[in-house]
């Protein structure tokens, strides 16, 4: 029995049901919990490592994780905002107005390359907070304000470009894209590493408290004083950020600036992160979701490469994967919450009996 | 008194010169439980054709678990509801079916609709799938012409004001040829010659044969309307009788009376008003509220639901904002509608809706209880655990919580437990005014008196309590002081040695 109580004098039979309730089934549950997604992805892989005698080399593998990259930096931010209960459709299009930025303020514009970095990141963050407030002072629905900001972004990508690709790009793209430190893509491991810091601050600091509280429950949040349009205007900006850090990878792997890139990507990161366990009401879910929704949407891209997918069936075959998953998911969750539900009534129970 | 009060089915005798009144629906023996309390217990009630039955009781006696139990959205735990000579079965359609037609306190109309639409709402008449216009019209102009003929068929529902959508249910009621009516606290946002209006038309549908169930707090609208009169109080009914037998004060006797538990307020100082309230006015909800409350002093602020209490508590803690008025803290000045302001300057509130409003659902026991302690926890924003635990154990072992891990969910406890974890947020503060706000609403018994003995203790170092409870035993044994509130407004103040549950409610019924 985990449970350090001092109360001897309860009745035996309440502490057993404590017990009861406590006992294999929680470690269970737990387990059927974490797993899911994970399960699907092993699978995934194994009947891929059968059917593509490419898909277990390195060089494959390396370039799924590469190309997953992205995706997830978009998704990690992106994640913030669903947990706050918002949803963040600008994404891609902030995407594309960093990537043009970027590039064509330093080639153009005649702004070192730093700063024309920094003016792209600002730009994200900038359209992040506009968006927060939009949702937040002003009660537009997310959805809603995030789709105008979407229009707005991509016109203004456009607008600045011309609709032209920007090239070339400076050097220091080239050479970030390059980069290995032990052998490992410098890409992957700064996706990592902000994965890392996005876990960290939502799981153990006050703000990440403070995100899932907004998200789970806005009165509850706000009567314990917590200030959750604040938090829910920070969560957008991280969005934003993380989009035009997206963009500013993009460029690099396009080597231009493109007013183009990434159209429709806001869906692909949302069907990660929604996949990835974060429900869309908000106040529940983990990074390390995300990341595993990610890769299972490389994964599939993935395979319709490697198994010659014709071109044309390779959304449909996407849009199948991402719906059987969800399905799962769904299935994994009422598992549990039955789990749980019993668990409740059994506590219930002993204390409406008044034993 | 309750025992010589006899229940309907053996009092009843037919009166020659009347209709004959045959009963509609028989509710025998019916329990109802929800985790953590029971809602009602082996409760009797019959609905005859062309009476008025109205169903009284305080907040919580059962009125509202029964008539979901009649409208079929509940099923009973225990005895069975019998319409017709067949057993109700627990669904909402059925009930309709069977001629039970409920008018719940929310409207239930479709705003985006017409009138005509919602008369006839899920049963349109159809012709070969289609729905027929023409026939629409018919059904509905013949019902609402019982009860509302000058409304147009075809206003939306959203331009109706809440006494003519009350009507447009009347009607629907109708026009499903409904035989039995509920209707829920009907006239709560009703004006005067509205309610007039409302029982022309109930007294109309009693000369139909129909039969109708009312349930109101209001007991001079009750004597009005009834022609009997059941009272439930704490799930079980206390009895039934014609409501000509009955007066208001016999009524509100066996509305509160009951074994109260005393709860033993020890004498102690009461100092400084920590807690001063002028003319604090909010549009539609506070209508000029003036009082104090002084360190150590338990004040209650007793009334009926919609009374504004839970208004006036969101105005102090900040939540809601309000139009004239001031609120000071130790004679400082409360800034409006800013609630960290009130946390910083000692003010805590324990909200009514104990899942809507203090939890977090999803989040751990440990999560909720340092919600509020982010200052302690994690001053820097990064959260120290072993603080966190230490918080939490310390409120554990205080105010007894039981749980199986601080890191369940806080979802999975029982209510009391739940409550618990919420006290101890905001203890952790050390508050100077307590707001708690119905915090022994939907509790079990045991948990109440916990709850009960947590409360004195504060007074007793001193913190300043404002307590809103509808509970008058537990009202009566714990306050110093007792306001109560009627239509955003304190219309009584009793002290100690005038305060009891007869008083209260003789002024927040009555007048």
């Amino acid at each position: 029995m985990k449970i350090k109580t001092d109360d001897g004098a309860r009745p035996l039979l309440e502490r057993l049901g404590d017990s009861m309730a406590l006992g294999g089934s929680t470690t269970f549950l737990e387990v059927v919990q974490s797993l899911g997604l994970l399960t699907v992805i092993v699978i995934c892989s194994i009947v891929l490592s059968f059917a593509s005698p490419v898909f277990l080399t390195i060089i494959n593998i390396e370039n799924l994780l590469f190309t997953a990259t992205i995706v997830a930096v978009v998704a990690v931010g992106q994640a913030f905002v669903i947990l706050v209960a918002g949803i963040d459709l600008s994404v891609g299009a902030v995407l594309a107005l960093s990537s043009v930025l970027a590039v064509g303020l330093s080639l153009h514009g005649g702004l070192p390359v730093p700063v024309a970095i920094a003016a792209a990141l600002l730009t994200g963050g900038g359209i992040g907070l506009v968006n927060g407030l939009c949702a937040t002072v002003l009660r537009i629905p997310p959805l809603i304000a995030t789709l105008a900001m979407m229009s707005i972004a991509r016109g203004a990508a456009f607008l600045y470009s011309g609709g032209r690709n920007i090239a070339p790009v400076p050097k220091v793209f080239i050479e970030v894209q390059a980069a290995r430190i032990f052998g490992i893509p410098v890409v992957i491991l700064f996706t990592l590493a902000l994965a890392l810091v996005a876990h960290f601050v939502l799981t153990r600091t006050s703000f990440g408290r403070s995100i899932y509280a907004t998200g789970g429950n806005p009165v509850a949040a706000r009567l314990a004083g917590i200030r959750t349009d604040r938090v829910t205007v920070i969560a957008f900006v991280i969005s934003g950020l993380t989009a035009a850090i997206g963009g500013l990878m993009i460029t690099a792997r396009l080597e231009a600036g493109a007013a183009t890139a990434a159209f429709g990507m806001e869906l692909t990161v949302i069907s990660a992160v929604v996949i990835g366990g974060v429900s869309l009401f908000g106040g529940e879910g983990k990074i390390v979701g995300v990341l595993l929704g990610v890769l299972l949407l490389g994964l599939v891209q993935n395979a319709v490469n490697l198994l010659n997918v014709p071109p044309n069936y390779d959304l449909v075959v996407s849009g199948v994967v991402i719906a059987a998953a969800a399905a799962l998911d769904v299935a994994r969750r009422k598992y549990v919450e039955a789990g749980l539900l019993r668990r409740t009534i059994i506590d219930k129970g002993e204390s409406a009996d008044g034993k | 008194m309750a025992q010589s009060m006899a229940t309907v089915s053996d009092e009843f005798t037919p009166q020659p010169d009347q209709h004959s009144p045959a009963i509609l629906a028989s509710v025998s023996g019916v329990s109802k439980s929800f985790p953590g309390v029971v809602a009602l217990d082996d409760v009797d009630f019959e609905v005859f054709s062309g009476e008025v039955n109205a169903l009284v009781g305080e907040n919580g006696a059962g009125k509202s678990t029964l008539i979901k139990l009649m409208a079929g959205i509940y099923s009973p735990d225990q005895g069975s509801i019998v319409v017709d000579d067949k057993e109700l079965e627990a669904s909402p359609s059925f009930a309709h079916r069977a001629g039970i037609a409920t008018i719940h306190q929310d409207h239930n109309l479709v705003p985006g609709m017409s009138v005509a639409e919602n008369i006839v709402l899920g049963r349109w008449p159809t012709r070969l799938g289609i729905i027929s216009k023409s026939a629409l019209l018919e059904r509905s102009r013949e019902a609402l012409a019982l009860v509302a003929p000058e409304l147009s068929l075809d206003t939306l529902a959203r331009r109706l004001s809440p006494a003519e959508g009350q009507l447009v249910e009347v009607a629907r009621a109708l026009a499903e040829k409904s035989r039995i009516l509920i209707m829920d606290e009907p006239t709560t946002s009703l004006s005067g010659p509205e309610i007039d209006r409302l029982f022309g038309v109930i007294a109309n549908l009693k000369r139909q044969g129909m039969g109708v169930v009312f349930v109101s707090h209001w007991l001079e609208e009750v004597f009005r309307i009834a022609d009997r009169i059941t009272v439930l109080r704490d799930g079980r009914l206390v009895g039934s009788a014609p409501a000509a037998d009955l007066d208001q004060a016999t009524v509100i006797k066996m509305m509160v009376g009951r074994n109260v538990r005393e709860t033993v307020v020890p004498e102690r100082s009461i100092g400084e008003p920590v807690l001063e309230v002028r003319g604090l006015s909010r549009s539609n909800a506070l209508n000029s509220v003036s009082f104090n409350v002084r360190a150590g002093e338990i004040v209650t602020l007793a009334g009926l639901v919609g009374a504004g209490r839970t208004e006036l508590a969101n105005c102090i803690f900040g939540y809601s904002g309000y139009d004239s008025g001031e609120i000071l803290i130790n004679g400082k000045h409360l800034p409006k509608r800013d609630i960290n302001a009130a946390i910083r300057m000692g003010l805590a509130l324990i909200p009514e809706d104990r899942r809507g409003q203090g939890l977090v659902g999803q989040l751990s026991v440990a999560e909720n209880v340092t919600l509020a302690l982010f200052d302690q926890i994690a001053p820097k924003g990064v959260i120290s655990f072993p603080k966190e635990n230490r918080i939490v154990e310390d409120a554990r072992k205080a105010l007894s919580i039981r749980m199986p891990s601080s890191k369940s969910q806080v979802s999975t406890l029982s209510g009391g437990n739940q409550q618990k974890a919420i006290v101890a947020r905001w203890l952790s503060r050390k508050p100077r005014l307590l707001i708690l706000d119905e915090p022994t609403k939907g509790i079990d018994v045991g948990a109440k008196a916990e709850i009960g003995d947590i409360i004195v203790g504060l007074a007793e170092n001193g913190v300043a309590i404002l307590l809103i409870s509808s509970e008058l035993p537990e009202v009566v044994s714990f306050s110093d002081r007792v306001l109560v509130m009627r239509s955003g407004q304190i219309v009584g103040e009793l002290d100690r040695s005038e305060k009891s549950p007869e008083g209260i409610m003789h002024y927040a019924t009555t007048g």
